[in-house]
């Protein structure tokens, strides 16, 4: 795989007080829309953001599971869109198929950067 | 000032690894000219293309004679063709140049699309059949399809294609087949999948002479932030939206469309959109799409040229190749899979691959017989 030297443009997750992952995100103070980036302004109204952390827990809307080839991955794996609570949706790996609707929580971030979410109980 | 197509043409579509691009961009020029008449000149050229490298524009047209005028190159995903169109479009409309040629190019390569590392997505290895997959599952759950029902748009595409000698694919499949075919994204499977393609489309527009197929409108916008606080699926919201501005510019309704050729890069694509457009009502585009109300001889055909899940699709090329079907449509030279005495018709065309946005962008056309 060609090595990427950009910055990683993926949701920063870090370890919360209770052993699941936070997303290091931005909630606008113009519109309180919320986003899983650092980014610069908010995206739903252009106003200024305020760093937030969300998770770790959550709800799958929709999951899928990857058997094509993608570079440098090892089909098949899983993909979920995550609302977290009172949060902005997340795209994480599942690694198996998830159902739609199951409550998951993030992992603490590792080495490759992935978001990652493990069903809860 | 209304706008008139006065000539269409397009390469043939597949995977062309021994055919130069510039052969394909001048395949369609060529017919476009040969379809025009007059001369083989024109005051501006926009093309769209999404993988061309820098100045592919200026590599092609140079090698066919067209040089020394404006040349504009344009990226909108696979909304790139429909967007240079467009412009075109405002281009004449607005007085801004008389002639001007809309030229879609893409050469695909070898594999499926490397998802982007600069997108958060792309990085995270979401593929674009899973961004599909993911409206697909999502709508399923809420039973607003039926898997039956995707399979039935691959079923349908495929079958158009056979009287498409152009296409890259053709078939009569069941929907068993359809469903029993290599999954590639859960629920997605192989057949409900464009393949990856190669090729060229090409429109030449000015002032609305008699005799010609005309613009009565297009839209283009780009997507609203997608997230937690979408009511719809992905992509769903950008072609409502434009189609609204599209149709209320044009002064016709869905009701009124005779054929439509829209983005079917995936099964749930196609149903997703023809419900956004109107064409059908809410959870009613998978029936129509089971039932033949959408296919050659029902009610409102859509995509009679196989779309791009079975004429392919070229990214760049591909809204161009869209226009040029429902131009041929509705001038009564599309042989077989003619839509018999279709008036209006509309091409839709949406982009994606930036992630928390409802699309790139999305292109609307509607176009009169002349
Ligand atoms: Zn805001």
């Amino acid at each position: 795989m060609t090595r990427v030297t950009t910055p990683d443009p993926r949701p920063r997750v870090v370890a919360g007080a209770e052993g699941g992952g936070l997303v290091e995100g931005r909630r606008c103070t113009a519109c309180a829309e919320v986003v899983a980036f650092a980014w610069p302004a908010c995206p739903a109204c252009g106003g200024p953001v305020e760093p937030a952390r969300f998770g770790p827990e959550g709800t799958v809307w929709s999951a899928t599971v990857v058997r094509v080839p993608v570079p440098g991955r090892t089909p098949p794996y899983g993909m979920a869109y995550v609302d977290l609570d009172d949060g902005p949706r997340v795209l994480a790996h599942t690694g198996g198929p998830v159902p739609i609707g199951a409550r998951v929580r993030l992992v603490p971030g590792g080495d490759d950067g992935d978001v990652r979410v493990e069903v809860v109980g | 000032m209304r706008v008139g197509i006065e000539g269409v043409g397009t390469s043939h579509f597949g995977r062309q690894p021994g055919v130069d691009l510039v052969d394909l961009a001048f395949a369609a020029v060529d017919e476009a000219f040969r379809a025009a008449g007059g001369p083989r000149s024109v005051d501006a050229v926009w093309v769209g293309t999404v993988f061309g490298p820098a100045g592919v524009a200026q590599r092609v047209l140079r090698a066919m004679g067209l040089t020394g005028m404006p040349v504009l190159t344009v990226e909108n995903a696979c909304a790139s063709g429909t967007t240079a169109f467009a412009e075109a479009c405002e281009a004449v409309r607005s007085g801004r140049y008389g002639r001007v040629l809309a030229l879609g190019i893409e050469r695909m390569g070898d594999g499926a699309i490397t998802p982007e590392p600069t997108d958060p997505e792309g990085r995270s290895g979401l593929a674009l059949p899973a961004l599909y997959a993911m409206a697909a599952a999502r709508w399923l759950h809420e039973g607003r399809v039926t898997p039956e029902q995707l399979a039935a748009v691959s079923v349908k595409n495929h079958a158009h294609a056979l009287h498409n000698p152009r296409a890259q694919y053709a078939g009569r499949y069941t929907v068993e087949e359809v469903q029993a075919s290599r999954m590639i994204a859960d629920p997605l499977t192989l057949l409900q999948c464009c393949p990856t393609s190669d090729g060229a489309a090409a429109a030449i527009v000015g002032p609305a002479a008699p005799g010609q197929v005309t613009v009565r409108s297009v839209a283009l916008r780009s997507g609203a932030p997608w997230n937690h606080r979408s009511p719809h699926v992905w992509g769903h919201d950008v072609v409502r939206d434009t189609a609204v501005a599209a149709f209320a510019a044009a002064g016709v309704g869905p009701e009124d469309v005779d054929v439509a050729e829209v983005h079917d890069a995936f099964t749930i694509g196609e149903i997703v959109t023809t419900e956004a457009l109107g064409l059908a009502g809410p959870g009613e585009g998978g029936k129509a799409a089971a039932a033949g109300r959408t296919a050659l001889g029902g009610e409102q055909p859509v995509n009679p040229s196989g779309g791009l899940l079975s004429r392919g699709h070229p990214l760049g090329a591909t809204g161009l190749a869209q226009l040029a079907e429902i131009v041929w449509q509705l001038r009564g030279e599309a042989g077989a899979r003619q839509v018999d005495g279709a008036r209006i018709g509309l091409v839709e065309t949406m982009g994606g691959g930036v992630s928390v946005l409802d699309g790139n962008a999305c292109v609307v056309a509607v176009l009169e017989a002349p």
